[in-house]
Order: C-alpha cells, then structure tokens, then sequence
C-alpha cells in the first residue's frame, strides 16, 4: 500500500510541474491564439539562467532574475516576431514557433555543451519522509508553489481589470478592442505570464530528483502537451487538472510495468499519456474544459 | 478553439515539404584509381596528400562532445604529418557538421564521398545508420559509429571496441563475480529504446539467463530525466544491481532516487552513461558510493601510456577543453584509421576499397592500451572483442572515473550476435 501511495504522490507532485508548464502554453494559446511549440524552450532558458546565476547572486535572486528572464523572451517573441505576421493564424504562428524553438534550443545546447549544470537549490537531494512514503523534498516546495501560483492565477483572470480584459481578449479580440481593452497588452502579459511559470516549472523539473539543467529538460517539457490538450487549449483549471492527470498516469504505468507488461509490453510509461490524452479528445473533442467552438448553423 | 484544422493541414504541409527536400546526388565514385609507383590509389589521395572525413554534430544535441574529439582528432593527424605522414602523405581532416540530421549527413556523405579515402567517423545512431549502408555500397570505410550491433553487420564498419551487448553482459559478470550479486536475484535493466538500448539490454539478458539472475527492465527514452517512478519499481522488485544503458542525466537521476530510498545496490552504466559534471549534482554521493562504468575504451584517468599521450595533444591543443571519456576515444578512432591506412599502403592499394580490405584483414589489432589488444575485425557481424574496462566513479581521479579493471566475463564470452 505505501509503495502504492508514494507512485500516487510521485506521479501527483510531478503532474502539478507538468501542469504549470501546461498553463504557459494555454496562457499563449488564449491571449494570442498561438500553438507556442518554443515553450520548452522558454522552460530550459529559465533554468539555464538560474543554474549560471547562483554562484554569483545566490539560489533566489538568480531565481526572480530567471523569471523575469523567461518573462522577457516570451514578450519579444509575441512583440518581434507574433505581431508581425502577415497571416495571423494559429497554423503559421506555430510553425514560427517551431523555428523559435530551434534557434534557442540550439544556442542553449552550444552554452551548456554535454555538462548536467546544478541548480543549487537549497532543498538539495533532501527527501521529506510521511510515514513509509519518501517524496523528494524539491517535488513538495514544487506542490506547495503551484497551488500559490495558481491561486493567483485565479485572483487575476477573475478580480482584476487585466485578468478581466486578457479573458475578454481572448473572448472576442476586436469587440474587446472597441471596448477599450489595449490588446497588444493583454498579449504581452499572457506571454510574460508564460514566461514566468516557465522559469518556476524548469526550476522544479530539473530538480532533484531530475540531475539538473541539462538540454534534454526542453524535450521533457513536452510531456506537458497532453496534459495541455487533454485539459482543453485555452483552460488554465483544465491545465491543472490534465498536468495532475497525466502526472498520475505516468506514475502509476511505470511502477507497476512489471505487472502490466504481459499485455501491454515494456515501455508503455512512455506512451500512456498520449493513449490517455486520446481516450479524452474522443469522448470530449474540446478537451475535459476547454471551451467549445462556435460553429454558425 | 481557434482554427485547429488549418494549423494540423499546415503542419502536416510543412512536415511533407521537408520529408521531401531529401535531395539525393549520385554516389562519389569510389572505384577511380591512378598510379603512383606499384601503388594503386583512389578517391581522396594524391601523390602528397591522403583525405579523411568527418561527419560530426557541431550544432546539435552532441555538439560539446563532438568537438572535443574533433580537437583531438587534428591533434592526432598533426602529429603523424610532423611524423613523416601515412604512406609518404600528409592526412588533411575533412570535418563536416551534420548536425544530428540523418537527411543533412546523408546529402554530406554524397558530396564528401568522391573527395575522401575513408570517413574516420559518423556520430550519432540514427546518422550513421543512414550513412552505413551508401557507404557499404561504394567501399567506404566508416569509423567512430558508436557501439550499437546494428553497425556490426556492415563490412566497411569498424567498431572501436566492444559493441553495447557485450558490455552489458559484462556488467552482470562483474556484479556477479565482484560485486556480491548471488544467483537467484533480480537486477534491473533500465535502458533507452532503439538501437544502443536494446543491444545492451540483449547482453544483459544473456548474461542474466546465464548466470541465473532475473531482469527487470525498464524501458526509458532520453527525454525521461525524472526516473523516480522506475527507481521506486525496481527498489520495491528488490534488484540487488542497475544495469544502465542510458545518458548521464539519468544515471544521475536514478542514483539519486535509489540512494535516497535506502536502496544502495551497484548501478553499472555503459559507455555513454558519465560524466564529470555530475560530481557537481546533488546525486554526487549516491554516485560515489554505488556507481561503476564499463566503457569500450581505457577511461581519462587510465595510467596507460597512450592514453597518457592522448591526454596531452588534447591539453597541449585545447587547454581549457573539458576532459572526458571522448579524448581517449577520438584518439584511437584515429589510431584505428592510421593501421587501416597503413595496411592499405603496405598491400599496394590506397583506396577506399584497399582500406575496408586491409580492415577485414586485421584479426589482431593493438592499440597500446587505449582498446583491449587483440582486436579481431576478420569476422563481420561480432564485436572485435569481449573485453572492457570497468572504472569507479572517484572524486579524485581526473574526469572522476578511477579504473578498476579489465575484464572480459564468462558471459560476454558466450555471447553471439544472431544465435
């Protein structure tokens, strides 16, 4: 039972960093309408700023300054890059962010080279013990910041004007436009609120009991696009709850592989979020809360 | 949602055109020959000089590794020119950065092919599969290909050492006969899919069915840096050693998790599997304590004399370059290739096809030190040797891999490619 709970715990921990990485993209998605395939990118530039910092400023200055950082190259992309598009549609945009994402993930692979860059967390390898359950110690700061976060998340888009407008952008762009809401704003803080979470999500996922920053953090980013699409594009709670969702899967498929692989094969730990991610999209096409599109009858 | 149709349709579009920009150009002709005395010679050499190639990623996910061997690589070939050169010739090094692209090394390898004796290395799994069987075609010696058997069935192929199959299995014969791992116990198999994982897990398996052990395996891919949830399954099966054929984020990742549960068994990694900078991770003491690596070629700290001189050029070319495992082992790609010249020069015909013969004639080859002597390239399809080197993870030791012994276990011996 308690090898049962602590997968369980293994795989929930882990699905809330999936599930901040998850918000980023549908936070984009929703004040731009882009597909930003850059995102694990943006993740892996956040703690590459914070693993070459923190000798220097220490562990939580380097931290707000990777935020800020991750926060920056997000508002130049959509500033540069996204607003100058002579086709503004989610295709082409997604296909620029492809192109992003190789230009920075090649740059950062020449700057960290074949080096495991630490964090220098100060939770360290440190393992909090409840009972016969051990979670690494990085993975329950993790929890407890995501829950913070997305609370505030939820302060914003429900009792701001900001969060107010961003979701009104998102809504219906030029009818907000007409109502007084600066769109090119709106865009901008959905990008820069990409960007931070990215920063905070690639601290946690390079964390132990991940080794550190390496550059294969950006390819694991990408675990969290199920948990994005399964939760619904534009859904920061369906986020949430795909990140918690898919976290779990992954978890539980693999500890008990021994068990399950006379049917299924070994590997399947690999391949289960996306059978899930599947299994959802046929029975619910928006995703568990994304929002349904307005078809014209 | 927003448009979602278009943006798959556009997607797929892109992903067509560039599956269709493979552009193919006609084979080098590697048969042209002139004269030179008795000595018959072809693509790639001239009356002073001899060209050599080199597909290597310089941009990609290998590109820090890669350039070390580089470094070492024209260290190496200086140092034979100042030396009097192969065959009365100066070798010059063609290095072409293909970037971890099949397709990219692919159109390189076209335009390389008339222009270069032998290509002293194709980096990469996916890049020198696509490479191995055009360069099969056209008598190309390829070199520097990794370990995977896959490769072996290639006549042009040379492996620098022992293939991943054999150095899986010895991994269980040193847990077995050093290790205290008893008959009868689990030990996990945690390992990318494709081809290097899988050759190893193949060993591994031979050797486990051999000496009575069982395999748990646990099949990862190179994005999995988190291996928590395979730490916890293989503590909670009770394996009594980790047999790794991974990349050094995991192996951090996976002692960590399983010093961290109490679980102190042995992990053995494979070649790829260390690297000094994880000294610096907060897994350092679980590596010190539990870890061990086998690698087809002598590690850095190896007192043997030639890996001493590969050490040196590298210094004496890049004094600040990172240290590693690559040095020793671009060192002897070179040295392989030198022999193979040599050979090729001393039968009378310097080319391409002279050079793959004079490799397929070699059954005993020495290399002081840097490989296992006694390599034997006369048979195609098995690892040249079943002998590896077995280092312990040592804080002390230059590129922290201390070397414990050299080992050639009952199991790699019985070990067979297609039986």
């Amino acid at each position: 039972m308690s090898y049962f709970l602590e997968q369980v715990l293994n795989g929930l921990s882990y699905g809330l960093v999936l599930s901040l990485i998850a918000a980023g993209f549908a936070i984009v998605f929703t004040s731009t309408g882009v597909l930003n395939f850059a995102h694990g990118s943006i993740v892996l530039f956040g703690a590459y700023l914070v693993a070459v910092l923190h000798p220097t400023i220490g562990f939580w200055p380097a931290l707000l300054v990777g935020m800020a950082g991750a926060a920056l190259v997000g508002v130049l992309i959509n500033t540069l890059l996204v607003r100058h598009l002579a086709d503004p549609n989610p295709g082409t945009a997604a296909i620029l962010m492809l192109g992003v994402d190789i230009v920075l993930l090649t740059e950062l692979t020449r700057r960290i080279g074949n080096k495991v860059l630490t964090l220098g967390a100060p939770w360290g390898a440190d393992v909090v013990r409840f009972g016969d359950v051990s979670l690494p110690a990085g993975r329950v700061v993790a929890a407890g910041v995501t829950v913070v976060a997305f609370a505030g998340l939820w302060y914003l888009f429900s009792r701001t004007d900001l969060g107010v407008g961003m979701r009104a952008a998102a809504a219906d762009g030029p009818t907000a436009s007409l109502m007084g809401i600066r769109l090119s704003r709106t865009a901008a803080t959905g990008w820069a609120l990409a960007g931070v979470l990215a920063a905070v999500a690639g601290v946690f996922l390079t964390s132990f009991p991940a080794p550190g920053v390496a550059p294969t953090v950006a390819l694991s980013a990408f675990a969290a696009i199920p948990a994005w699409v399964l939760g619904g594009f534009d859904s920061v709670p369906g986020a949430v709850v795909g990140g918690l969702l898919i976290g779990l899967t992954s978890a539980l498929v693999t500890g008990y592989e021994g068990d399950l692989s006379p049917f299924l094969g070994t590997g399947f730990g690999e391949v289960a979020p996306y059978v899930v991610m599947i299994v959802v999209l046929l029975v619910r096409p928006s995703g568990l809360l994304g929002s349904k599109e307005a078809v014209r009858v | 949602m927003k448009h979602l149709p278009r943006a798959c349709a556009l997607s797929l579009a892109a992903a067509t055109a560039l599956a269709m920009a493979a552009c193919s150009t006609d084979p080098g002709d590697a048969s042209s020959s002139g004269g030179s005395g008795d000595l018959k010679t072809g693509n790639g050499v001239t009356d002073s000089s001899i060209n050599v190639g080199v597909l290597t990623d310089l941009s990609g996910p290998f590109a820090a590794g890669a350039a070390v061997q580089v470094t070492e690589f024209k260290a190496y070939w200086d140092q034979v020119n100042a030396d009097g050169g192969v065959c009365d010739r100066d070798v010059a090094v063609d290095v072409q950065d293909h970037g971890y692209d099949p397709q990219k090394a692919v159109t390189l390898y076209r335009s390389m092919a008339p222009d270069v004796i032998a290509l002293q290395q194709v980096l990469g799994g996916p890049t020198s599969a696509a490479v191995l069987p055009l360069a099969q075609q056209d008598d190309v010696y390829v070199g520097g290909v990794g370990w995977a058997g896959s490769a072996l069935q290639y006549e042009n192929n040379q492996l620098p050492g022992a293939s991943y199959a054999i150095q899986g299995a010895n991994a269980i014969d040193y847990m077995v006969d050093e290790l205290n791992v008893a008959k009868g116990s689990k030990v996990g198999v945690v390992y990318f899919a494709g081809d290097y994982g899988n050759d190893a897990l193949a060993g591994a398996q031979h050797a486990a069915d051999e000496r009575g052990l069982e395999v748990v395996a646990q099949e990862i891919t190179p994005a999995t840096t988190d291996l928590s949830a395979q730490a916890s399954a293989l503590a909670q099966e009770g394996v009594a050693g980790v047999v790794l054929g991974a990349a050094p984020a995991q192996l951090a990742s996976l002692a960590g998790v399983l010093g961290s549960q109490g679980a102190n068994v042995p992990i053995v990694g494979l070649n790829p599997t260390f690297n000094p900078s994880l000294l610096t991770t907060p897994a350092a003491d679980a590596l010190l304590a539990n870890v061990y690596s086998i690698t087809a070629v002598a590690p850095y700290a190896s007192d043997t004399p030639a890996v001493k001189t590969a050490s040196d050029l590298y210094t004496k070319a890049d004094p600040q370059g990172a240290i590693g495992w690559e040095v020793p082992l671009a060192y002897v790609q070179a040295e392989l290739l030198k022999q193979a010249l040599d050979g090729a020069c001393d039968s009378g015909d310097l080319t391409p096809a002279g050079v793959v013969a004079a490799l397929r004639d070699s059954s005993s080859v020495d290399t002081q030190g840097l490989l296992p002597d006694g390599l034997d390239y006369s048979e195609v399809g098995q690892s040249p040797t079943t002998s590896v080197y077995v280092s312990k993870v040592d804080a002390q030791a230059p590129a922290g891999l201390k070397l414990v012994d050299e080992l050639s276990g009952p199991s790699a011996e019985s070990f067979s490619y297609g039986s």
